[in-house]
């Protein structure tokens, strides 16, 4: 019984080609106007940070990735930088959360985290280490950068891009319309956020 | 005189100057360059220009919606006064997935087409450069956005310029290739069942909806990532769709555009917030597409190729291989006697060939009848299932020795050239043919999936294609002195060799008393057994006349007692055994599977959930030999309970017409079949016909992504 399965390999292939056309399970979806997903991570400094402790402040998250031209964009010009500053001169927690899986593009370790944090004078408040992506597909992360704004209520009142360029030239930040500056004015008016999601763009978050 | 000089001069500089002329650019991952449809332009007119990418394996470009990152190609030209370029014409993007992510773009070339307007004074008989800067964000894991500065020679010529040279036929390639506007109606709604998107119109209805995906032009609006729910209507289609960040905004979309993939047709499509047309929906999903090896697209050439190899396999089937090594082995004492043995080949041929057909043409009346059958579908009948046991029993105690048919063993080479002889080849061709029914070998069931769905001529050729490869081995054995001599002289070892192989006769009248005891039940079960001893008893009283000259007594006893326990096998009608139809093909692990049922199908492809198919029959031999060393392995226990795949099994022991339409539609006529379908609910991957424990695994893994 034994016969000759010469057409294995051609189907195997077939189930590669299928393979690789099977996406992984979607990511969970945030939504505007509901608690946003609680999270539980390691800092840069080792510290385990959660999103409940900053109840009573507003909180930005930021997925970052060093290597990404999109990220670049808004880090080499210092733009992210002067961000972040601002909003911690307003009293807004600012992660910045790295999801690359170790050994893609972005993975740092503690120590590589706060060397770059030094190295491009970025100011958050706490850089996030998620190599398992956990807080990332949480929020369902797609890109880097991609920003979420949450209340003092743990409220969800932003997601999506950093503002309506999607473009890796340092160009297109002059007359960019920044989203997540728009949304903390709102916030701090105490208005609601007018432009609460955007499409998010830049790299893929490198799970 | 002189315009007409002038045009001379004109069309010599056209031939002497440098054509539509472009460097290609490598910007590092990808060679980008500007083409054209033709090598010159006429003031006032537009043709058509390209921006070509070649890129390197791996790495991708994005469309204009990029999916959940990325970002789409961008051009940017540099034209002197009065001229104008159009936007691109996007190519069909492919759906690009990305860890959880999926983006939408191209790989290898694609050509992005636009239109390219020279102004009314454009200065004939001049070259033009037109300039253009490319930017491209290519991305394999990571991205790299890269640029190019492009340039596009033209002659400015007075006569509109007619495509030519290499880039005319894959531009015009490219247009044709785009998504076309058609007389769709599309309409969405957005509420508690999710968002659905109903398009209908005259090019959906009765098209193949396999493989139906929306892309939006607006990144916002629907999940990339989540599969789409397919499901057909009466003229046109509902997507399942996953609303995206757009619908949790204080205005949600009120108009989504995008391409629709219908089929292998891209149509471009403006759909209208509001009720969803009754008309795009209620048949269910479409029927999938195989991503393996099956009778779609399979030519007459490769159906018959495959039809020679699969009859060649089928001499090695177990209730095959005895009859035949059995022919073998008594032509092998005369290897002297070519001619004869020629003849008894040819005789066997022949028996074969018209047993195929005779079995061709009734599976083709039966189906043109209306009936849903398929190859082997005499075994779903229960006298045909005795009779087949009997037969074998008969064959079995003639290899045991206790009657011989015509002249002896000892005595059959006197005979060899003699009629009997070539009568006894020829039903030899009649019954190996008969007992391979149940025996589907591989490459059979793609060839006559296709066979059964073609006229009646491409038909029969393919089942004497698929009697030539069965025939073959033996017919070869008896037109080759060679091989003839090689085999040992005749001795004791034959009456060994016969002995022994009645052995797996007995097994085969074993099995095919199992399937009918799930035919026909109990009651069944003891009126075949009862037949089969009175049958034996008939046997041994003919056998035991074969040696006495005055036996007619002992002759008529037999005959009588043969036909009694035939008729007996075959009169009255078996009752249906009363056991649950997925029982029937008696399973042999405790594998925990759901009887198949479209309905089930449909529902748990819609949740996203891998599912795992497995058609089956008692009377397969196939199929019960992957049961065994495939899918009652662990392994395949284990993947399902980590994949989460359900395992749905459709028995076609006995007539099934759902299951029959269901093979058909995978362009198969028979069992064993096995589809996987992934999470995304689309298009199953049809499993090779011999599992193997690792192969299912594999599988699995793969739709659970």
């Amino acid at each position: 019984m034994t016969t000759p399965s010469f057409p294995r390999r051609p189907i195997l292939a077939g189930i590669a080609a299928l393979a690789a056309l099977v996406a992984a399970p979607a990511l969970a979806a945030p939504a505007i106007g509901k608690p946003a997903p609680a999270f539980s991570a390691v800092d840069s400094n080792g510290k385990t940070r959660t999103l409940a402790e900053f109840r009573g402040k507003t909180v930005v998250l930021e997925w970052t990735n060093e290597g990404c031209p999109y990220v670049q964009k808004h880090y080499n010009g210092g733009a992210m930088q002067s961000l972040q500053k601002r909003a911690a001169g307003d009293g807004v927690v600012w992660l910045s959360v790295i999801s690359s899986a170790p050994g893609k593009q972005g993975y740092k370790t503690a120590a590589q985290a706060n060397a770059w944090k030094t190295a491009s004078g970025a100011a958050p408040s706490a850089i996030l280490l998620d190599p398992k992506g956990d807080v990332g597909r949480a929020y369902g992360a797609k890109t880097t950068p991609h920003m979420y704004v949450v209340n003092p209520a743990g409220t969800l009142v932003y997601m999506g891009g950093i503002d309506d360029k999607n473009s890796a030239d340092p160009a297109s930040l002059k007359g960019a319309t920044n989203f997540v500056v728009a949304a903390l004015d709102d916030l701090k008016a105490g208005r609601a956020v007018a432009r609460p999601v955007s499409a998010p763009y830049g790299c893929s978050v490198k799970y | 005189m002189n315009l007409r000089f002038a045009g001379l001069l004109l069309a010599l500089v056209a031939l002497v100057a440098p054509a539509a002329q472009a460097a290609p650019v490598d910007t590092g991952h990808l060679k980008a360059e500007l083409i054209a449809q033709t090598q010159a332009i006429a003031p006032g007119q537009t043709i058509q220009v390209a921006l070509r990418q070649e890129i390197d394996k791996g790495w991708h470009t994005y469309w204009r919606n990029p999916g959940d990152s990325g970002e789409a190609t961008k051009i940017a030209w540099t034209l002197p006064a009065g001229w104008s370029a159009g936007d691109f014409v996007w190519q069909p993007p492919e759906p690009q997935p990305a860890g959880p992510l999926v983006n939408y773009g191209y790989s290898g070339e694609v050509i992005l087409p636009m239109t390219l307007t020279a102004p009314a004074n454009a200065p004939v008989g001049q070259t033009v450069t037109l300039k253009a800067a490319a930017a491209f964000l290519v991305c394999e894991e990571i991205c790299i956005p890269e640029d190019a500065l492009l340039e596009l020679t033209l002659t400015v010529q007075a006569q509109a310029a007619q495509p030519s040279g290499r880039w005319a036929a894959p531009i015009a390639r490219a247009l044709e290739a785009a998504p076309r506007k058609a007389d769709l109606t599309a309409t969405f709604e957005n509420n508690d069942q999710g968002l659905r998107l109903a398009v209908t119109g005259a090019p959906l209805t009765d098209a193949d909806l396999a493989g139906s995906y929306f892309f939006p032009f607006d990144g916002a609006v629907i999940d990339h990532a989540a599969p789409q729910a397919i499901e057909r209507g009466p003229q046109g289609l509902t997507l399942g769709l996953t609303p995206s960040y757009a619908f949790q905004g204080p205005e949600p979309p009120q108009v989504m555009a995008g391409v629709l993939k219908a089929g292998d047709a891209y149509y471009e499509i403006e759909a209208q917030a509001g009720p969803l047309s009754p008309e795009a929906s209620g048949l269910g999903p479409p029927a999938a597409r195989s991503g393996g090896l099956s009778a779609a697209g399979l030519g007459l050439p490769l159906a018959l190729a495959f039809a020679v190899l699969g009859g060649l396999i089928l001499n090695l089937m177990p209730c095959v291989f005895p009859i035949l090594a059995m022919k073998a082995a008594s032509l092998a004492g005369h290897a002297h006697e070519a001619q004869g043995a020629r003849r008894q080949g040819l005789a066997f041929l022949a028996g074969v060939l018209v047993t195929f057909l005779a079995l061709a043409g009734a599976l083709i009346a039966a189906q043109a009848a209306g009936a849903a059958v398929g190859w082997g579908f005499q075994l779903q009948s229960p006298p045909v299932v005795a009779a087949l046991c009997l037969l074998m029993l008969a064959v079995a105690l003639n290899l045991s020795g206790v009657f011989e048919i015509g002249t002896s063993l000892q005595g059959v080479g006197s005979g060899l050239a003699s009629r009997g002889g070539l009568a006894g080849a020829f039903f030899t061709g009649v019954l190996a043919v008969v007992v391979a029914a149940p025996c589907t070998a591989p490459f059979m069931a793609p060839a006559l999936g296709w066979a059964l769905t073609q006229p009646a001529a491409a038909a029969l050729l393919v089942f004497a294609a698929l009697g030539i490869g069965f025939a073959a081995p033996f017919v070869a054995v008896a037109f080759a002195p060679g091989l003839l001599a090689k085999l040992p002289r005749p001795g004791p070892w034959m009456d060994h060799l016969r002995k022994v192989l009645a052995f797996p006769m007995y097994g085969a009248a074993a099995w095919l008393l199992w399937v009918l005891t799930l035919q026909a039940g109990p009651m069944g079960q003891a009126r075949l057994l009862a037949a089969a001893i009175v049958l034996a008893l008939a046997a041994w009283l003919y056998g035991l006349s074969q040696g006495r000259s005055q036996a007619l007594a002992l002759r008529g006893g037999a005959a009588v007692l043969g036909a009694l326990a035939v008729l007996s096998a075959l009169i009255p009608a078996y009752q249906s055994a009363a056991i649950a139809g997925p029982e029937a093909s008696g399973a042999v692990a405790e594998l925990p599977y759901e009887p198949y049922s479209a309905q089930r199908l449909a529902e748990l492809r819609a949740q996203g959930t891998p599912v795992f198919v497995n058609f089956t029959a008692a009377w397969c031999v196939t199929c019960q030999v992957n049961e065994q060393v495939a899918l009652a392995r662990e392994g395949v226990a284990e993947a399902l309970a980590e994949t989460g795949a359900v395992y749905l099994k459709g028995d076609w022991t006995r007539k099934d017409e759902v299951i029959a339409a269901e093979l058909a539609r995978h362009g198969r006529a028979g069992v064993p079949l096995y589809l996987v379908y992934d999470r995304a609910g689309a298009e199953p991957v049809i499993l090779p016909q011999i599992l193997t424990e690792g192969l299912v695994v594999r599988a699995l893994e793969a739709a659970a992504g």
